[in-house]
């Protein structure tokens, strides 16, 4: 399971961070970093993921295989 | 209550499929049938009246994976609930039976037209978005019908397109909503940019079949090229007559998202915790507060404690291309009791403090991520150089 991030459209409401935290973040300037950018997402953090791309009120976030 | 032996979700919203998600990630693996009433099942909806009023590529994005959950989906409106035999049943005829019964159906779109009065135009749905696009691409001029954000998210994407804008309300742009102080800034916002605002004494009425226009209590007509109305939403509880559920002002709900039937759970748009109320303790119909609703109800179906409240207000707008993020109590009186930044040029934080009570904080143009906002709303903030 790999995530596509779509960086121009993220508003930062940062909602995916609170459901996966090892995977989302923010910095100080609310500019979202996704740690597994390039690779897996690992198989103990996938639940967290699928349900951080749901959360996205923005639909940014999306499962790519 | 044991372990539900069938659960069924009526609409597939955001609190809807939280709460399906929720319920697998306790480790429910029974059945989860989700009823509800778009063909193309669960999509995103805050950027219907933002991106997609655009643009049509915005539309591919918004669907909602939920492959993983392993839902039996039913894709016709429920029309109706049996509470005594448990069943719920859809506009195609089935009648789907359940243990434990998620009531996230949403509301709908407040419309203004006459019975018979065709051509109304609404935005609650990925459809209604569409509509009003196609509309656009023709269309040199638009009237909005209410200045909330919904009725402001509108009119910025129609001066985005260079159409020519008026709103109209009996209160000015997002005042009971944003309060005063912030409805006076982004009128003077919309204002620059072109929206022209008109404030009337009382109710409209839409004139023309199919409606090509509005008509003001003074007696004037407005017409316009599109007329979109944007006048609130009522709770989706039609389908829930002859139960004691089908109250117009939302379903009631208590802490744990339980109704007053057993079994059954309600969430989102189409509940409401305590007392009627336009704000404050009635239906805080935000995103956040579906998502937050939707885990409590999950936690609750399968007759678990949830550590969260189901109640969230963090709420976003966008107007005129500017980001408004709210967390905290609304709308704010007065004027802000902290500025942190430069709120003409758009780039700043506010905040609302007031001994003993929740702070409202906003971020106005300035990216501040939610979870700090959150904080400051709950407890103030120690990070801000700001004083109190």
């Amino acid at each position: 399971m790999r995530i596509h991030v779509d960086y121009d459209r993220c508003e930062s409401h940062g909602l995916c961070t609170e459901q996966a935290p090892r995977l989302f973040s923010l910095d100080d300037d609310a500019e979202l970093t996704y740690h597994a950018e390039g690779s897996d997402v690992p198989a103990d953090q996938q639940a967290l993921a699928r349900a951080a791309i749901a959360s996205c009120p923005v639909a940014v976030l999306r499962e790519s295989s | 209550m044991t372990r539900p032996g069938a659960v069924v979700i009526v609409g597939e919203s955001i609190a809807g499929l939280t709460a399906a998600r929720e319920l697998r990630a306790r480790g429910y693996d029974g059945t989860i049938t989700m009823v509800g009433r778009e063909p193309e099942g669960a999509y995103a909806r805050p950027p219907l009246s933002k991106d997609v009023l655009r643009d049509a590529a915005a539309e591919p994005g918004l669907a909602y994976p939920c492959a993983d959950l392993d839902l039996q989906h039913v894709r016709s409106p429920a029309v109706a609930l049996d509470c005594p035999a448990r069943t719920v049943t859809t506009e195609d005829g089935r009648a789907v039976s359940y243990d434990a019964l998620l009531v996230a159906t949403g509301a709908a779109a407040r419309r203004l037209a006459a019975p018979g009065q065709r051509g109304e135009l609404v935005l609650r749905t990925l459809a209604d978005a569409r509509a009003i696009r196609e509309r656009m691409d023709l269309a040199a001029s638009v009237v909005v019908v209410g200045a909330g954000f919904l009725g402001m998210e509108v009119a910025s994407a129609a001066v985005a397109r260079g159409m020519e804008v008026t709103v109209i309300d009996t209160e000015p742009p997002l005042r009971r909503l944003l309060g005063p102080y912030l409805s006076g800034r982004l009128a003077a916002r919309a204002a620059a940019a072109g929206v022209r605002t008109h404030q009337v004494a009382g109710p409209v009425g839409l004139v023309g079949d199919p409606v090509d226009g509005v008509a003001l209590p003074d007696g004037r007509t407005l017409t316009a090229d599109l007329v979109v109305t944007c006048a609130g939403d009522v709770p989706a509880v039609d389908w829930l007559s002859g139960t004691p559920l089908a109250n117009p002002a939302g379903i009631a709900i208590d802490e744990r998202c339980s109704t007053s039937l057993p079994g059954v759970f309600a969430a989102g748009d189409v509940a409401r915790l305590g007392p009627p109320s336009d704000r404050g303790t009635g239906r805080t119909p935000f995103w956040s507060s579906a998502v937050a609703q939707g885990k409590v109800a999950a936690a609750s179906m399968l007759g678990q404690e949830s550590p969260l409240l189901p109640i969230d207000d963090y709420f976003w707008t966008e107007v005129l291309g500017l980001s408004v993020k709210v967390a905290g109590p609304l709308p704010p009186d007065g004027g802000p009791t902290s500025v942190e930044g430069d709120v003409d040029a758009g780039d700043a934080l506010l905040r609302w403090d007031r001994p003993g009570l929740p702070t409202t904080v906003v971020a106005f143009g300035r990216k501040v991520p939610v979870g700090r906002l959150r904080a400051i709303a709950r407890d103030g903030d120690t990070t801000t150089e700001e004083k109190p």
